[in-house]
């Protein structure tokens, strides 16, 4: 048994078998409620405890060290007073801290009021794995009625859509990821396209027409067609529009408006966008 | 079981870690890529079925934390996992300097891999803007990997596991 053909080769065969399982994965997707999302969402799962630890300890230590820095020099004349000093620092860092939380829950409130529909606020805890995808983990999942489509928005814009739920952690796919994809238009000259994420950073329009009057500057915002972001939310603003080479389309850049590194509250759409009809779509 | 057990952590520290820092850091490709670490680590010293199982495993898990095609992750995992079992069975001696240049190419292969498959070939053609970060992150993992090696074989040393691959 030992010297037969699949003993010698069983590293091999297995690792081939998991290659061809993986194609097979990639190829028809993991839908919710599939087997194959079980794991997907234990893992999402066990993670969130951890993320949401290490970013606690993570803003509460940088904060901490940041002071620290800024009272090198009261060291110098004075221990005692530098201590009290870091103590009391500390406490307004962490006031400070509460204060910019709840600055950014009010003005998730007020779009919440803006947009009239239904919506979750949430904690962002971490981001992608590897960095090679744009997407963000959130501290709420299906108990707090996140279920995957669901739109993400923050007070600058739009941020991406839910791709997985667990029952107390989601992930977001943010719009500039290359897999990303939203129909837009500019609300200046009206003209439409879906605006789509690079690999390398940065959102481009694409599928419009040449002879559109799209110039930089103008602002993009959401058209509400792709069923999934409401009408009229901001998505940036046209950085370049070019018109040399061939092709029927132009090559727009758009800016994103929300600086998606620094977002820590974001507020999730529950409540599905008003049906628009295939043919005012068309 | 006990080599099951001591990779599910390391991976689940190691994503946790590559979860939540990068959100913290301007700089996110200053964080290595431990679980391609991990699977040279797997394919380097442990040869069997479960170790190749393991390495799939942690790309699945991969795949719950990162990107939007499940799957992928799971596929350059294994192949790193692979392709480093097949330089063990070649080479006579697997040392951290072997490991560290197959993690180097490994991150690099594995992010290329990953564009690939996801975007499609064509979308190889936009990563000249990401190939410095990419060459960060490669760089900085293989720095990190003999570290991480020597703390998998004081662990499996605990764990009364074999640190080295049986023929060595």
């Amino acid at each position: 048994m030992r010297g037969g053909f699949l003993w010698r080769n069983r590293v091999l065969l297995t690792s081939g078998a998991l290659l061809i399982l993986s194609l097979h994965l990639i190829s028809t997707g993991v839908h919710p409620g599939d087997l194959a999302a079980r794991p997907e969402s234990a893992f999402l799962e066990i993670i969130r405890p951890i993320d949401a630890a290490f970013t606690h300890f993570s803003s509460g230590a940088s904060s901490i060290v940041n002071d620290y820095l800024d009272l090198l020099h009261v060291r110098e004349e004075n221990a005692h007073l530098r201590i009290e000093l870091a103590r009391v620092t500390s406490d307004r860092a962490r006031l400070a801290e509460l204060e910019a939380e709840n600055r950014h829950l009010g003005e998730l409130l007020e779009l919440k009021d803006v947009l009239g529909l239904s919506t979750v606020a949430a904690n962002v805890i971490g981001s992608d794995a590897t960095g090679l995808s744009h997407t963000l983990i959130l501290a709420s999942g299906e108990s707090n009625g996140l279920r995957p489509g669901m739109a993400v928005l923050s007070n600058q814009g739009v941020v991406g859509k839910i791709i997985a739920v667990s029952p107390h952690a989601s992930r977001v796919l943010l719009i500039d990821d290359h897999n990303s994809a939203l129909d837009g238009f500019d609300q200046r000259s009206r003209a439409r396209g879906i605006v789509a994420g690079l690999v390398d950073d940065g959102l481009i329009l694409k599928y419009t027409d040449r002879s559109q009057d799209i110039r930089a500057g103008d602002t993009i915002v959401t058209s509400g067609l792709d069923g999934i972001f409401p009408r009229g939310l901001l998505v940036g603003t046209i950085k370049s529009v070019h018109r040399e080479g061939p092709g029927l389309f132009l090559n727009v850049s758009i800016a994103p408006a929300v600086e998606f590194r620094g977002l820590e509250q974001v507020l999730i759409v529950t409540q599905p966008p008003p049906h628009i009809d295939d043919q005012v779509k068309g | 079981m006990r080599l099951t057990l001591l990779f599910g952590l390391f991976a689940l520290l190691g994503l946790a870690f590559e979860t939540a820092v990068p959100h913290l850091i301007s700089v996110p490709s200053l964080i290595p890529n431990l679980i391609v670490i991990l699977a040279v680590d797997l394919g380097l010293r442990h040869h069997g079925v479960l170790p190749a199982m393991l390495a799939f495993a942690m790309g699945y898990a991969t795949d719950a934390l990162a990107g939007s095609h499940p799957g992928l992750n799971a596929f350059m995992v294994t192949l790193v996992f692979l392709v480093s079992y097949e330089i063990s069975s070649r080479l006579l001696v697997t040392n951290a300097f072997v490991g560290a240049t197959v993690v180097f190419f490994g991150v690099i292969a594995t992010a290329l891999g990953a564009i690939a498959i996801g975007a499609g070939f064509s979308a190889l053609g936009d990563t000249g803007s990401i190939m410095p970060s990419l060459m960060l992150q490669a760089a900085i993992s293989a720095l990190v990997a003999p570290l991480v090696f020597s703390m998998l074989a004081a662990s499996k040393r605990l764990a009364g596991l074999p640190a080295r691959a049986a023929r060595e």
